[in-house]
C-alpha cells in the first residue's frame, strides 16, 4: 500500500526510478526505430542505387522513363535538384552526407546530364536572343536540343528536363526565368517584365499566329493608340516580327523560325 | 541552273515578316544573317557565281510566290550590301562583291571565300599529285579531271582569283595571256 502510494521519502526515489525506466525504454524504443528506420532508408537507397545502376543508360537516354524516374523520386520526397545542387563531386566516399544525393546515386552522371542540358538552352537562348527577343518556348527549346547542331549531338529530352535544367541554373543566378503567357511557357532570358497588354497580345498571337491593329481593336475593344503602343512595344523588344507587304501591318512571333538558322 | 534536286528553302522563307526590313536593329542583323546565308546556299545549289539582282528579284530566291512576298530591288541590294561588309564593319563577312562598283547591279557571290576555294583546290591538286605540272585554268575548271569536283564549270574569274591567294603563298604560278592562264602548283 505505502510503496502503491508513494507516501513517505521512499516515494521520491520510486518516482524517480520508475521515470527513469520510463525515459529508459523511450530511448531503447527510440533507437530501435531509428535503426530499422535508417536500416529502411539503407535498404531503400541501395535498390534505388541498384536501379540506377541497372538502368542508368536508360535513364539517360530515354526521355520517358527518365520522367518517370524523376516523378517516382517526387512522389517519396526526393528532389533530385536539391541533391545535385550540393557541391559535392569532388567529396564523395567517406563523407557520404558531403556528396549530393544525386551524385551517390547515379555518380554525378545524373548532374552532369542536366548541367549539359542547361549548357545547351543557354547557348540556344544566348544564340536566338536577336531573332526572337530573349523570349523562347519551351518546347522550342526542347525540340533544338533534341536535334544538336553537330551530327549526333542531339539530347532527347522532354519539356520537364529542360525545366528542370533551367531550375537548376537558378543558384547562379543565370537571369534565365521561366514565364507563362497564355498557355505556353517561355524561357526569358533578358531581364524584362511583359506587362499585361503585352503578354494579351503574345497570346493572341499564339492562337491566331499573327495580329494586325484592327484586329486588336475589333477583338479586344482596345483604342486604336493602346494596341499600337503595346505592338510597338513588343516590336521594340524584338519579341514581334513586322510584315509591312499586307494590306494592314501584320505582326508575327518568331516562335517558329526556330527550325532551321543551323 | 541544273536538274538537281529541288532547292530546299529553309522555314525562315515562309514567314511573312522574311520579307520586310525589320525596323529593330538587333532583329534586322539576324534577319541580314539569315537572308545572307540564304542567298548563299541557294546560289551553292544552283552553282551560281554572279548574281544579277533584276533577275534574282523575280526568281524564287527573292520572290516567294506562295506568300506573295517579295524583296524590293532596294532591300535586295541592302541584303547584298550587307553581305559584302566585312564583319568588321557589322556585314555579313564580305559573301557578296559588287562587279559593277556603284551602280550595283551584279555582285559575285562569294558562298566559298577565295581563300576557300584555294584550300580546296590545293589539296584536290595534292591529292592528285599533280604538284609541278603544268595546267591551264580552262582544264582546272572543266577539265575531265575536275569533273566531280565542286569547282567544275566555275568563273574564270573566280578561279583566278582563288589561284592569287595560293600565288601570295606561294603556293602556285600563274602565267600567260588573258583567256590562256596557266597554273603551276608547289
Amino acid at each position: 500500500m505505502a510503496t502503491r502510494r508513494g507516501v513517505g521519502i521512499g516515494a521520491f526515489a520510486n518516482r524517480n526510478q520508475t521515470s527513469q525506466s520510463y525515459a529508459n525504454h523511450g530511448a531503447t524504443l527510440r533507437s530501435a526505430h531509428l535503426a530499422s528506420l535508417q536500416t529502411q532508408l539503407s535498404v531503400f537507397q541501395s535498390l534505388l542505387h541498384t536501379f540506377a545502376i541497372e538502368h542508368g543508360s536508360k535513364i539517360k537516354s530515354n526521355p520517358t522513363f527518365r520522367a518517370e524516374f524523376a516523378r517516382m523520386c517526387n512522389a517519396i520526397g526526393v528532389d533530385p535538384l536539391a541533391g545535385s545542387n550540393v557541391k559535392g563531386k569532388n567529396s564523395r566516399k567517406g563523407q557520404g552526407e558531403n556528396a549530393s544525393f544525386w551524385t551517390q546515386i547515379m555518380g554525378g552522371d545524373m548532374n552532369d546530364f542536366y548541367f549539359e542540358v542547361a549548357v545547351r538552352v543557354v547557348e540556344l537562348c544566348r544564340e536566338t536572343r536577336s531573332e526572337n527577343g530573349g523570349l523562347i518556348g519551351v518546347e522550342e527549346c526542347r525540340k533544338r536540343v533534341g536535334k544538336g547542331k553537330a551530327i549526333g549531338s542531339g539530347l532527347e529530352v522532354t519539356d520537364d528536363d529542360v525545366l528542370r535544367a533551367v531550375k537548376s541554373l537558378e543558384p547562379l543566378g543565370s537571369g534565365l526565368a521561366i514565364i507563362r503567357v497564355g498557355s505556353k511557357q517561355y524561357i526569358r532570358s533578358v531581364p524584362k517584365e511583359l506587362n499585361t497588354d503585352q503578354s494579351t497580345v503574345l497570346e493572341v498571337i499564339q492562337v491566331l499566329g499573327y495580329v494586325s491593329i484592327s484586329m486588336l481593336r475589333v477583338n479586344l475593344k482596345w483604342e486604336e493608340a493602346r494596341a499600337q503602343t503595346v505592338v510597338d512595344d513588343l516590336l521594340a523588344d524584338g519579341l514581334v516580327w513586322l510584315d509591312a507587304q499586307g494590306e494592314e501591318n501584320e505582326y508575327w512571333s518568331p516562335q517558329n523560325l526556330l527550325d532551321d538558322s543551323g | 541552273m541544273t536538274t538537281a534536286p529541288p532547292f530546299q528553302f529553309p522555314s525562315t522563307y515562309s514567314f511573312p515578316p522574311f520579307f520586310t526590313p525589320q525596323p529593330n536593329s538587333a532583329t534586322r542583323t539576324s534577319q541580314l544573317q539569315k537572308w545572307s546565308s540564304l542567298v548563299q546556299s541557294w546560289c551553292r545549289h544552283h552553282r551560281i557565281y554572279r548574281l544579277t539582282l533584276s533577275d534574282a528579284i523575280e526568281s524564287p530566291l527573292f520572290y516567294n510566290s506562295a506568300l506573295r512576298k517579295r524583296l524590293s530591288m532596294k532591300d535586295a541590294r541592302d541584303v547584298l550590301d550587307w553581305m559584302a561588309k566585312s564583319e568588321e564593319e557589322g556585314g555579313g563577312g564580305q559573301r557578296a562583291e559588287w562587279i559593277d562598283g556603284n551602280s550595283k547591279t551584279v555582285a559575285r557571290i562569294w558562298w566559298k571565300r577565295p581563300e576557300e576555294w584555294a584550300g580546296i583546290v590545293a589539296d584536290w591538286v595534292e591529292n592528285t599529285g599533280q604538284k609541278n605540272v603544268v595546267l591551264t585554268v580552262y582544264e582546272l575548271i572543266e577539265g575531265e579531271g575536275a569533273m566531280s569536283q565542286e569547282w567544275h564549270g566555275m568563273d574564270t574569274d573566280v578561279m583566278l582569283k582563288s589561284l592569287n591567294v595560293l600565288v601570295k603563298r606561294g603556293k602556285a604560278q600563274v602565267f600567260g595571256g588573258e583567256g590562256q592562264e596557266g597554273v603551276k602548283f608547289f
